[in-house]
């Protein structure tokens, strides 16, 4: 009923949007009778050439440069042969039903693209690109906090979900529907899911009316994870796969500005721990918490059995006492794991997985994959918070087999902009991530193909619009995956929050 | 007659009021938020009354050329009064009546004062005209085309239009409820307005705060920091002169009534419109400052006798770039005055010409910010995507510069726009600070102080800055550095008049140790001595501080140590 409800109010505004611009009309136009041959890809916008892309993705709707171009036509060949132009303006928009069916008839084989575009009255063939199916399809769903980039101010903030086989986006909860102290304001963030399903999950409620919110069962708490003995709340979660327990971490975070660098903003910890939430009994325990070292971003490995989290090296003496400002880019992260008894809820002794700052580098946010085969991590040259650093990238190592070589990543990763937040889908085929790379600003979702230790061109969440990423002024954060959609709706968690 | 000569007096009156806002309407086009493309129309959208917001916020990008906009809006208050006087079906001198929802529309346009720069509602500036307007043809289309058996229809449609038309919709249903005679159907119509807002939530906003869909569109006025009633005042007496005007408006053909209407329309805008000269300059002064158009900065700077910290601020920044800082600012006065604020608003130098002041500065990591911080409370507005597109030409960032240029290449007057290329100080001044990682400093004294520590560097416009807001701070331990640095960098070039004065008072006040000689003109010395002379006399002569303030102000208003001395604000 309530996904009823809001599928019509999302689609009341799409007609009205499309009505008020019309610009959703279907359009089938002819191929150009002659035109000048261009001996290269188009410079389309999302890049989509010779991308591999789900068996169940939403239209790669794409657009040639408004300022170069005033029309363009996309002729579409299937594998069985057929045909179909599309193309209105400088856009190209599939309609879903067409577009799915292509897909169905291309799993495992190629679309072939051929594009011609308008340049002042004379029409461009340019060379004719692919979209690979892949037979893999994608988790249906992800879900982000969409948030401007911001640095100390911030007014209307969401987390959303997003069916990827189509372009429905909903809300998942906002900050202003339970914000009730205006000066203090309200932030929502770190949102987390059990195995990729909804049933269990959690995200944070921060400043005013603060807590945690858990979904047990599908029954929706409030809880505070402070304890006496912990820094802080828990801030940065990972769900166990199995077992009603999350592991977070602690942290005393902290922002700062850089007055001339690029990067503009540090964010770091002054202090940090890795606690065990036990989600039945509401206990916190204490995982790691060595006093002169930061432990942050734990993560879960696919079977339960190990947890896998961030961990500084020691910092020469002389450095210790001062403030963290002063050093903050000597800061590096390597990445360890403990083993976790299933049954007695015991941790064994701490493991180096990665040793990053040997290579004077530092690894943050560790991702096993579901077979357990490989980890993905954020990389940077100092720090926790990649996505803020213009050498931000994500790397993959194995965790088994004879080549323990690091597998190459630069089909998913940019040059020069930050790619931080790596995640896999439930089949660990699909690598998400979220990357700065459109404008060094606005960091956007990609989405790469992995098949046995290779890695293909990363390509962009598809919009209905492909201006909307132009328009949009707001960040994804977080990126993760989901099977399924959450039920509850944004006024049944604000409920939890009168009681 | 007086029918149409009070008619012709208000006609006169709104466009005189209009002409003179015009500066306010321009400054509307630039703070107001109407971003072409679906993310910015959904996100209105989803909220009641957001379709009013978005025509509004379209209808404001007009402002640019104020007389258009301006023309608009008038245009909308004619159909209002027009339309107005048919759906209340008044006749003779009634009609005069209609004068009383135009004044309110035209004084919420001119009432809101500082609050321009930092209030959120979205398409504030037509949105509530257009919405009334749309109500009176609602009124006027179910008067005239139903009988009053079939009114419940009308009052279900009312209703249905609360997502559209907001709180006007709930004004349509008791208007035409109480426009005739009451019948029960009429009392369930009233009724049902108390839950319309409710049964909407339920229905379509579950995902809001009952807040913001109650009286949705009825213009609140509340950031974090600040709140203000009486600006909604004009809206609440707008519904309620709407109602009156239904129940009594046909009984009132009276000879009287265009006078009253005439005079209470006229007063009203006058008691609460915004009228500040300093309001209007700082206004001016950005607006030719974001266009390099220094000389106007310094004319219109050089015409105000108390300006804002904002003025001032732009006025050493044109000064920068005209030349002649350390000759030519003290004469025109660094001593800032409060702006009027009857609010108590927690508005500053931050949200009027901090974004612009730290670009021209060079400190493009701190605009950035700035902008962002402000476009994030306040709406990505032309002023502040301009800003950024600056920002991002001047650090080269080609893919964010086109972001920003491409959103304003919708506007209808910035289709061509591009941002001017950075200043030749803008460009030396960047490289002339090293990185370092500061807190949030998002105070007025900040850039102030931080300038004041350039005083390593070798960049020649860093180290006449450096010198210049070491003076602004009173601070001789920087002054000393910055001087040294400056005579350094700049060998063989006049000593300017305003290091001279700053010289001789740090030497006779606060000497360094090791004392750096400099030649000092004569007259500057001269000067010097009478100064005090002056201010020991006026002392002796039992004057305040205040009254020694003005006392010498004609003979030394125009060196440092008048500044120095008389200055109030410190960093």
């Amino acid at each position: 009923m309530i996904t009823m409800k809001r599928y019509i109010i999302s689609r009341l505004h799409f007609w009205a949007f499309s009505l008020l611009i019309l610009s959703s009309c279907v359009h089938h136009p002819d191929v150009p009778s002659s035109s000048t041959e261009v001996k290269s890809l188009p410079a389309i916008f999302p890049d989509y050439c010779d991308v591999t892309v789900p068996s169940n993705i939403a239209p790669l709707n794409f657009m040639l440069p408004a300022n170069e171009y005033s029309e363009c036509v996309a002729r579409i060949t299937t594998p069985d042969g057929k045909q179909q132009t599309y193309g209105s303006g400088v856009k190209v928009q599939f309609p879903e039903s067409d577009w799915h069916d292509m897909l169905d008839v291309s799993k495992g084989s190629s679309i072939k693209v051929e594009l011609w575009g308008k340049k002042k009255d004379q029409w461009l063939s340019f060379t004719p690109f692919e979209f690979r199916i892949a037979e893999q399809p994608i988790d249906e769903y992800v879900s982000y906090r969409l948030i401007e980039p911001s640095y100390v101010a911030w007014t209307f903030m969401e987390i959303a979900q997003r069916n990827v086989t189509s372009f429905e986006e909903t809300q998942i909860f906002n900050n202003e529907i339970t914000s009730n102290d205006r000066q203090k304001g309200q932030c929502v963030n770190c949102h987390s899911y059990q195995n990729y399903k909804t049933d269990n999950m959690l995200f944070h409620v921060r400043l005013s009316n603060s807590g945690t919110i858990i979904v047990n069962d599908g029954k929706i708490s409030k809880v505070n994870l402070k304890r006496d003995y912990t820094i802080s709340s828990g801030v940065y979660p990972s769900w166990h796969p199995t077992e009603k327990l999350v592991a977070f971490s602690t942290d005393i975070t902290r922002q700062a500005f850089h007055t001339a660098h690029p990067n503009k903003i540090e964010v770091y910890d002054e202090a940090s721990d890795v606690i065990l939430y036990d989600v039945e009994k509401d206990s916190v325990s204490v995982v790691s918490n060595d006093p002169d070292l930061l432990e942050v971003y734990p993560s879960w490995s696919p079977d339960g059995k190990y947890l896998y989290y961030c961990k500084t090296v020691p910092l020469p003496e002389e450095l210790r006492h001062l403030d963290i400002r002063s050093f903050y880019s000597k800061l590096q992260y390597n990445l360890y794991r403990r083993s976790f008894d299933l049954t007695s809820h015991q941790f064994g002794d701490e493991e180096l997985v990665y040793d990053a700052a040997s290579e004077d580098k530092s690894a943050t946010l560790p991702r096993v994959s579901p077979d357990g085969r490989y980890l993905l991590f954020a990389r940077g040259q100092y720090g926790c918070f990649h996505i803020r650093h213009s050498d931000g990238d994500v790397a993959c190592m194995p965790l088994e087999g004879d080549d323990r070589s690091e597998r190459d990543m630069t089909n998913l990763n940019s040059e020069g902009f930050a790619d931080s937040y790596p995640t896999w889908s439930s089949n660990g085929h699909w690598i998400m991530c979220s990357s700065r790379r459109g404008d060094s600003n606005f960091s956007r979702i990609y989405i790469s193909y992995f098949n046995n230790g290779k890695v293909e061109k990363a390509f962009m969440l598809p919009q209905e619009d492909p201006d909307h990423n132009a328009y949009r002024l707001k960040c994804y954060n977080r990126p993760e995956f989901m099977v399924e959609p959450v039920k509850h709706t944004v006024e049944e968690f604000s409920r939890v929050f009168d009681k | 007659m007086l029918l149409y000569a009070c008619l012709l007096t208000f006609i006169s009156f709104v466009a005189a009021i209009l002409f003179f806002n015009r500066e306010v309407l321009y400054t509307a086009h630039e703070r107001s938020e109407y971003l072409y493309g679906s993310p910015f129309f959904h996100t209105l959208l989803s909220k009641p009354f957001g379709l009013m917001q978005y025509v509004g916020g379209w209808l404001t990008q007009f402002f640019y050329v104020p007389a258009v906009g301006g023309s608009i809006l008038a245009a909308i208050w004619a159909l209002i009064f027009f339309v107005g006087m048919k759906a209340f079906r008044l006749q003779g001198s009634a009609v005069a009546l209609m004068i009383l929802p135009v004044a309110c529309l035209l004084t919420s346009i001119v009432d809101l004062g500082y609050w321009i720069y930092i209030f959120t509602v979205r398409g504030y500036w037509f949105s509530q005209s257009v919405a009334y307007l749309l109500m009176l043809l609602l009124l006027w289309v179910a008067r005239s085309t139903t009988s009053r058996d079939w009114h419940f229809v009308w009052y279900l449609i009312g209703i249905c239009l609360y997502p559209v038309l907001g709180w006007f919709s709930l004004l349509f249903v008791l208007c035409l409820a109480l426009s005739d005679k009451i019948s029960w159907r009429e009392l369930l119509a009233i009724v049902f307005v108390f839950f319309t807002a409710h049964i909407c939530r339920t229905l379509l906003y579950s995902n809001l705060k009952i807040d913001d869909v109650v009286m949705a569109g009825l213009p609140k006025f509340e950031n974090p920091s600040d709140k203000s009633d009486y600006l909604s005042a004009p809206f609440w007496i707008l519904g309620v002169v709407s109602i009156l005007i239904s129940l009594f408006g046909r009984h009132l053909a009276k000879r009287f009534v265009p006078i009253v209407s005439a005079i209470l329309g006229i007063l009203f805008t006058v008691l609460f419109m915004y009228s500040d000269r300093n309001y209007i300059d700082e206004m001016r002064m950005v607006r030719s400052a974001e266009k390099d158009n220094w000389k106007e900065v310094i004319d219109i700077v050089s015409e105000n006798p108390n300006p804002t910290v904002s003025m001032i601020m732009l006025k050493n920044i044109a000064l920068m770039n005209e030349g002649g800082l350390l000759d030519r600012s003290f004469k025109m006065n660094n001593i800032d005055f409060n702006i009027c604020n009857p609010d108590s608003l927690h508005v500053s130098f931050l949200e009027i010409a901090a974004p612009v002041a730290y670009y021209h500065y060079g400190m493009l990591n701190e605009a950035i910010r700035l902008n962002f911080e402000n476009a994030i409370q306040a709406g990505f507005s032309p002023i502040y995507l301009k800003m950024l597109s600056r920002c991002a030409l001047a650090t080269g960032d080609a893919k964010l510069l086109q972001r920003y240029t491409n959103l304003l290449h919708h506007h209808p007057f910035y289709r061509h726009w591009n941002p001017l290329m950075p200043t030749h100080a803008v460009s030396e001044l960047r490289n002339a600070f090293p990185d370092e990682l500061t807190g949030v400093e998002n105070s007025d004294s900040y850039i102030v102080n931080s300038i004041s520590m350039w005083n390593k560097s070798e960049s020649k416009v860093a180290s006449e800055q450096a010198l210049f807001y070491s003076m602004i701070r009173r601070d001789s331990r920087r002054f000393w550095a910055s001087l040294r640095n400056f005579v350094n960098l700049h060998q063989g070039e006049q000593f300017p008049v305003h290091a001279q004065e700053a010289y001789i008072m740090y030497t006779d006040k606060a000497p360094e140790a090791k004392r750096m000689m400099l030649p000092v003109e004569q007259s500057v010395l001269d000067r010097y001595k009478s100064f005090w002379t002056s201010l020991e006399s006026c002392a002796r002569n039992g004057l305040k501080p205040d009254q020694i303030e003005e006392e010498m102000r004609p003979s030394f208003g125009d060196t440092y140590w008048y500044y120095n001395i008389f200055g109030k604000r410190r960093y």
